[in-house]
C-alpha cells in the first residue's frame, strides 16, 4: 500500500493570486487544491495523507486567523503557512504560537513558499507515518 | 384798492390842516375886507368861502366838520368887530359853511375827481356845483339872515351875495386847490423856460394893468358894461396862461386879471367912478364869472387833449419800453438775468419817475422776503437787504397774499400797519406802489416803486401798465428759478456720477453713449485691451461690442447680448464678471446694465473694477483646494493599509505567475497554453495594481479643479472600490441602497470622491468601538425633486452627541486621538462650493450624514 498523495491546499479570496499559487505549487510537484474562503475549505472532507494549508490572513468573512483558531480548535493539526500583505508583529506571534509553520509576506518569493511548503509537508508526513504505524491501517 | 380808504391820518396831520385853514380863513377875510366897496358891507370877493369850498374838495366828508370848525374863531375875530349884531356873525358862518357843504357835496357827487379840473366834465361839474348851486342856495339863507337881522332888502342881499359868492368861487377854488395840491411838484419839476415863461406871463399882466388902470387918465366913460370894460384887456394874458400853462395857468392868470381888476376898481382907477354904483360893481362881478366859465371849460378841455395826446405818447413808448422789455426777458440765459433785471428797473424807474424801484422776492419756504435787485436815484443809498418780514410785516402780508399795495403817503396805511408806517416814515418813504409778482398761481415777489420825500399818484393806466411788467418780471423769474433748479440737478447728477466708484456709462435706446462718469473715461473696459478711453460719448456701445465680438475678444458677445436684452426690454438687468487685459496681469471688472427709466428708453452699464475682490475669491479657492488636498492625503494616511493590501494583492498574483512561468520555461516542453494563461493573469494583475494607483494619483493630485458631469452612483462605486481593502480589515460592510437612476450632476469628481471618502471613513470609525453585532454603513442616493440629488451616510455608532450636529463641521472639530478635525469642515466647503449643502442627524441606528447637490451647472469650486 502506497502511501497517500501529499496534498497543498490553498485558501485566498484573490483569484489571481490563488491561481499563481497553484501553478506554482503544482510546478514544483504537489498535488494543490484551492479554496476562495474559509468556509469552502471547512466544508471540504479531511484529506487522508500528508498534506499542508497555505492560507492568506486577510480576507471577507472568516479571516485565515480564525480558521486557523477554528482548525486548531477541532484537533486537525494540518500545517499551515500564512501568507500575508500586511503583516504586524502581534499578528504574526499569535500565528507561530498557534503553531503555523511560516509566515510570508506578500509578494513573496517562490523559493520561500516552496521551502516552507516542503517543510510543511515533511512535517505532517512524520506525523501521519507515526499515525499509521499508531492507528496500523490506513486512514 | 387805495390804501387811503383806511386811512388814518395822524391826529398831528389833522390839527395842522385845521390849524392852515383858520389861518387861511383869517388871511382870506381880511382881503375881502380889503376889496371891499366903502362903505357896502359885502365886498365884491369874499375869499373865506372860497378857502371852505376848497378845503372841503381837498378833504374826506367825514372829517368836514373839523375843518369848518377851525374856520369859526377865524371868523368871529375877523367879525365880531365890524359887523353887529353878534346873531348875524354866527347866522353868516353858518350861510357860509352851508355854501362850501352844498358846492362840495354837489362836486364830489357830480364830479369823479372833485379837486381836479383838467378835463371838461371835471370842470362842468365843479362850475355847476361850486360855482353855482353852492352860492345859489345859500345865498337865500344868507339874504334872509340879513333881512331879518339887519332889515336890509331881501332881492338886494341876495343878488349882491350870489355874485359875490359866484366870482369868488369860480376865481378863487381852483387855484387854491391847485396851490395846495401840486404847485410845489410843478414848480420844482419846470424847466428854466417855463419858469421864465410864467415870470414873463406874470410880468405882463401887470405892466398892462399898471400902463391900462394907472396910464389912463381919461375919466369920462363911466359905464363899465361899455366895451372899454378892462377884462377884455386881460383876456390875452388869461389866454395865454390857459394854452401854456392848463387849468393852473389858467386859474392863476384869470386870479390875477380878477384882483387888479377888482383892486383898481375898488380904487377908483380906470374908468371906475368913486365910489362905483351897485350896477356898475354888479355889471364887474357878472362880466368876470362869465369869462371865468368859459375860461375854465377851455382850460379844462385844452388840458383833457393835453392829456389824451400825451397820455397817447406815453402808452406807445411804454409799450414800446414793454415790447423791449419783453424780448430782453425771452430766451435770457438766466445766469444773465440779474444784471438785465437791474437794468430794466433803471430804465423802468426813470420812465416812471419814481425815487427807487425794486424787486423783491419771497424765499421758496416764504418765511424771507428780501430786495433781490433795485434801483435807485443817484443820490439815495441803496435800500437794505434784510428780511422785509421784520420792517414790513403787514406790506409783506398784502403782497404775499396777492393783493397789491397803493398809498400816497405813509398816513394812507391803515391802523395795524403801525410797524410798516413807522419804517416807511424811517426810511424816508412816502408814495409807494407794490404789486405782487404771481407766476403758475404762487407769488414769486414782488414789484416795488417808492418815492422818497415827495409824493406821488399813481394813476390806474400805470398801476395797469406796470401790472404788465410784473407779468414779464415773474414769468422770467419762474424760468430762472426752474433754470437754477434744472441746473442745480444737472450738477447734482454730475456729482453724483463723478463720485462713483464704478465707471458709469448711460446709453440711449440705441445703444448710444450720452453721458459717461470720470471712472468710465479713465478706465472703462471695451474688451479690446485697447486704450482704456475710446468709449466714449457719442461712441455706440453695441458697436464697440460687436466689433470686438468679431475681433474674437472672449466675453464681447455675452455683454453685447445682455445689453441688447436691456435695451429691447426683455430683461430687467443684466450683470456679468469678465477678466480683461492680459494673462497673469488681467483685470476683473463686474458688468451692470440696468434699463434707464424714461420714455425714449436706454440703459445705464456700471462697469466695477473687482479685480481685489476676484483676487481674494481666488486666494480663498486656492486655500481651500490646498486644504482639501492636504486632507486627502492625511486621509490617504489612514488608507494606508487598505492601499497596501490593494497593491499588494495583484503584486503577489503577478510575482508567484512570473515565478511558475519561469519554472514552467525551465521544463524541457513547456505547456504554451498554460504559459499564456499565466501572462494572461499577470497582465491582469498589472492592470489592478495601475488602476489603484491611478486611482491614488488622482486623489493625492493637487492643482486646479476640473468640472465635469457626474453620475453620483458610479461616483459612490468608485469610492467603495479604494475602500475595499479597508472595509475588510475593519470588519465592517458597506450596503448600498442606491436610487436607480439618478440624474447626473457636475462638479469635481475628486473632490466629491473626499467627501464620499471621509464621510465613509468616518462611518467605518465610529462603529470601530462596537464589537459584533450590525457593523453595517448604509449608502443611500435618492432624487429628492427636480432639482436636487441626495446622498446619505449611515452608520449603525453611538450617534452624534447632542448639541454637535452643527459644531461637528467646524474646523478642527475631531472626535479622534488622531487627525486634524479638518475632514467635514473641508467636506462642508466643497458642498457649498458646488452649490449644495450638508448636513448630520442621529438615526435609529446612528448617525447619519446627507448632502445634497443641485443638478446640472453648479458654481464649481
Amino acid at each position: 500500500m502506497s502511501e497517500p498523495e501529499a496534498t497543498v491546499f490553498v485558501v485566498d479570496d484573490d483569484p489571481s493570486v490563488r491561481r499563481g499559487l497553484e501553478r506554482l505549487l503544482r510546478m514544483a510537484g504537489h498535488r494543490v487544491e484551492t479554496f476562495a474562503s474559509a468556509r469552502e475549505f471547512l466544508e471540504r472532507p479531511e484529506h487522508a495523507g500528508p498534506r499542508c494549508l497555505v492560507l492568506d490572513v486577510r480576507m471577507p468573512g472568516q479571516s485565515g486567523l480564525d480558521l486557523h483558531d477554528r482548525l486548531v480548535a477541532s484537533g486537525r493539526d494540518i500545517p499551515v503557512i500564512f501568507i500575508t500583505g500586511h503583516a504586524d508583529v502581534p499578528m504574526a506571534v499569535r500565528a507561530m504560537k498557534a503553531g503555523a509553520v511560516d509566515f510570508l509576506s506578500k509578494p513573496f518569493d517562490d523559493s520561500e513558499l516552496l521551502g516552507a511548503t516542503r517543510q510543511a509537508l515533511d512535517r505532517d508526513r512524520t506525523r501521519w507515518a507515526s499515525r499509521r504505524r499508531f492507528d496500523g491501517d490506513a486512514p | 384798492m387805495r390804501a387811503n380808504d383806511e386811512s388814518a391820518p395822524s391826529a398831528l396831520r389833522v390839527g395842522a390842516i385845521a390849524l392852515v385853514v383858520c389861518l387861511g380863513y383869517f388871511v382870506g377875510a381880511n382881503i375881502g375886507f380889503i376889496l371891499r366897496l366903502p362903505p357896502a358891507t359885502p365886498s365884491i370877493l369874499w375869499p373865506p368861502n372860497s378857502i371852505l369850498t376848497a378845503t372841503l374838495l381837498l378833504s374826506p366828508p367825514r372829517r368836514w366838520w373839523m375843518y369848518l370848525l377851525a374856520a369859526l374863531p377865524a371868523h368871529l375875530i375877523v367879525e365880531l368887530p365890524v359887523i353887529s349884531p353878534p346873531s348875524l356873525v354866527f347866522a353868516l358862518f353858518a350861510t357860509n359853511c352851508l355854501e362850501a357843504l352844498i358846492g362840495a357835496a354837489a362836486v364830489r357827487a357830480l364830479s369823479d375827481a372833485p379837486a381836479r379840473f383838467d378835463t371838461l366834465p371835471r370842470v362842468a361839474a365843479f362850475v355847476v356845483g361850486a360855482g353855482m348851486l353852492g352860492p345859489f342856495v345859500s345865498s337865500f339863507v344868507d339874504a334872509g339872515a340879513v333881512f331879518l337881522l339887519v332889515g336890509e332888502p331881501y332881492v338886494s342881499v341876495w343878488r349882491t351875495r350870489f355874485f359875490s359868492n359866484l366870482i369868488t368861487e369860480l376865481a378863487l377854488v381852483p387855484p387854491i386847490v391847485f396851490i395846495v395840491r401840486s404847485a410845489w411838484t410843478r414848480a420844482r419839476q419846470a424847466s428854466l423856460s417855463r419858469r421864465l415863461e410864467a415870470g414873463l406871463l406874470a410880468a405882463s399882466i401887470v405892466s398892462v394893468a399898471v400902463v391900462y388902470f394907472f396910464g389912463h387918465s381919461d375919466a369920462a366913460d363911466p359905464l363899465l358894461g361899455s366895451p372899454h370894460t378892462p377884462v377884455a384887456f386881460f383876456v390875452p394874458f388869461v389866454l395865454w396862461g390857459t394854452v401854456r400853462f392848463g387849468p393852473a395857468g389858467a386859474t392863476l392868470t384869470f386870479l390875477m386879471t380878477t384882483m387888479v381888476i377888482i383892486w383898481a376898481a375898488t380904487h377908483g382907477h380906470a374908468g371906475f367912478s368913486m365910489p362905483p354904483s351897485t350896477e356898475s360893481v354888479l355889471v364887474l362881478q357878472i362880466s368876470l364869472a362869465v369869462s371865468a366859465v368859459p375860461i375854465l371849460c377851455l382850460a379844462g378841455l385844452i388840458e383833457e387833449r393835453w392829456r389824451d395826446r400825451t397820455g397817447l405818447a406815453d402808452r406807445l413808448r411804454f409799450e414800446e419800453l414793454l415790447a423791449r422789455l419783453s424780448g430782453a426777458f425771452v430766451h435770457l440765459p438766466s445766469n444773465k438775468m440779474d444784471q438785465t433785471f437791474e437794468a430794466w428797473l433803471e430804465r423802468l424807474g426813470r420812465f416812471v419817475d419814481v425815487d427807487r424801484m425794486m424787486l423783491l422776492r419771497l424765499s421758496a419756504d416764504r418765511e424771507v422776503f428780501t430786495v433781490s435787485h433795485a434801483w435807485s436815484a443817484p443820490d439815495l443809498p441803496p435800500p437794505p437787504r434784510t428780511n422785509l418780514r421784520e420792517a414790513f410785516p403787514w406790506v409783506v402780508s398784502q403782497l404775499v397774499a396777492e393783493r397789491p399795495l397803493i398809498f400816497l403817503s405813509p398816513d394812507d396805511l391803515p391802523r395795524d400797519a403801525k410797524r410798516d408806517r413807522d419804517s416807511l416814515i424811517e426810511a424816508g418813504t412816502v408814495s409807494k406802489l407794490a404789486l405782487p409778482l404771481v407766476a403758475g398761481g404762487r407769488v414769486l415777489g414782488a414789484l416795488a416803486l417808492v418815492t422818497v420825500g415827495r409824493e406821488c399818484e399813481w394813476p390806474e393806466e400805470l398801476v395797469g401798465r406796470l401790472q404788465l411788467v410784473t407779468e414779464v418780471f415773474a414769468n422770467a423769474l419762474a424760468r430762472k428759478e426752474s433754470e437754477d433748479a434744472l441746473r442745480a440737478s444737472e450738477l447734482m447728477k454730475t456729482a453724483i456720477l463723478a463720485s462713483l466708484n464704478s465707471g458709469v456709462a448711460v446709453l440711449n435706446g440705441g445703444g448710444e453713449v450720452i453721458a459717461v462718469n470720470r471712472v468710465w473715461t479713465r478706465s472703462s473696459p471695451d474688451f479690446s485691451q485697447a486704450a482704456a478711453a475710446s468709449v466714449s460719448v457719442g461712441d455706440n456701445y453695441l458697436s464697440v461690442c460687436r466689433a470686438a465680438a468679431r475681433r474674437g475678444q472672449p466675453y464681447a458677445e455675452e455683454a453685447l447680448t445682455g445689453i441688447e436684452s436691456v435695451l429691447g426690454g426683455t430683461r430687467a438687468g443684466f450683470s456679468f464678471e469678465y477678466p480683461a487685459g492680459a494673462a497673469g496681469h488681467e483685470r476683473w471688472f463686474a458688468m451692470s446694465v440696468v434699463p434707464l427709466n424714461r420714455a425714449e428708453g436706454g440703459a445705464v452699464v456700471s462697469s466695477t473694477d473687482i479685480s481685489e475682490r476676484k483676487r481674494a475669491e481666488l486666494e480663498a479657492q486656492r486655500s481651500r483646494q490646498e486644504l482639501a488636498h492636504f486632507t486627502r492625503v492625511s486621509t490617504m494616511g489612514e488608507l494606508t493599509a487598505s492601499l497596501a493590501h490593494e497593491l499588494n494583492q495583484p503584486l503577489t498574483g503577478i510575482l508567484t505567475n512570473a515565478q511558475a512561468a519561469r519554472r514552467l520555461l525551465d521544463r524541457a516542453q513547456p505547456d504554451i497554453e498554460e504559459l499564456r494563461a499565466i501572462v494572461h493573469d499577470i497582465i491582469e494583475d498589472d492592470r489592478r495594481a495601475a488602476d489603484v494607483i491611478q486611482r491614488l494619483r488622482e486623489l493625492l493630485r493637487k492643482g486646479e479643479s476640473e468640472v465635469s458631469r457626474l453620475d453620483l452612483n458610479a461616483l459612490i462605486r468608485d469610492v467603495l472600490k479604494l475602500l475595499g481593502s479597508d472595509t475588510v480589515i475593519r470588519n465592517v460592510n458597506i450596503a448600498l441602497d442606491l436610487e436607480s437612476s439618478v440624474p447626473v450632476v457636475s462638479g469635481d469628481r475628486v473632490q466629491l470622491e473626499q467627501v464620499l471618502l471621509n464621510l465613509l471613513l468616518n462611518a467605518m470609525e465610529a462603529m470601530a468601538e462596537r464589537l459584533g453585532g450590525d457593523r453595517t454603513v448604509v449608502v443611500r442616493t435618492r432624487n429628492t425633486d427636480a432639482a436636487c440629488v441626495q446622498a446619505s451616510v449611515e452608520d449603525g455608532g453611538p450617534g452624534l452627541r447632542p448639541g454637535t450636529l452643527e459644531t461637528v463641521f467646524e474646523p478642527f472639530y475631531t472626535t479622534k486621538s488622531s487627525g486634524m478635525g479638518m475632514g467635514l469642515a473641508i467636506a462642508r466647503s466643497i458642498i457649498e462650493a458646488h452649490g449644495g449643502t450638508i448636513w448630520a442627524e442621529n438615526s435609529t441606528r446612528g448617525a447619519t450624514f446627507h448632502f445634497r447637490l443641485p443638478l446640472g451647472r453648479s458654481g464649481a469650486a
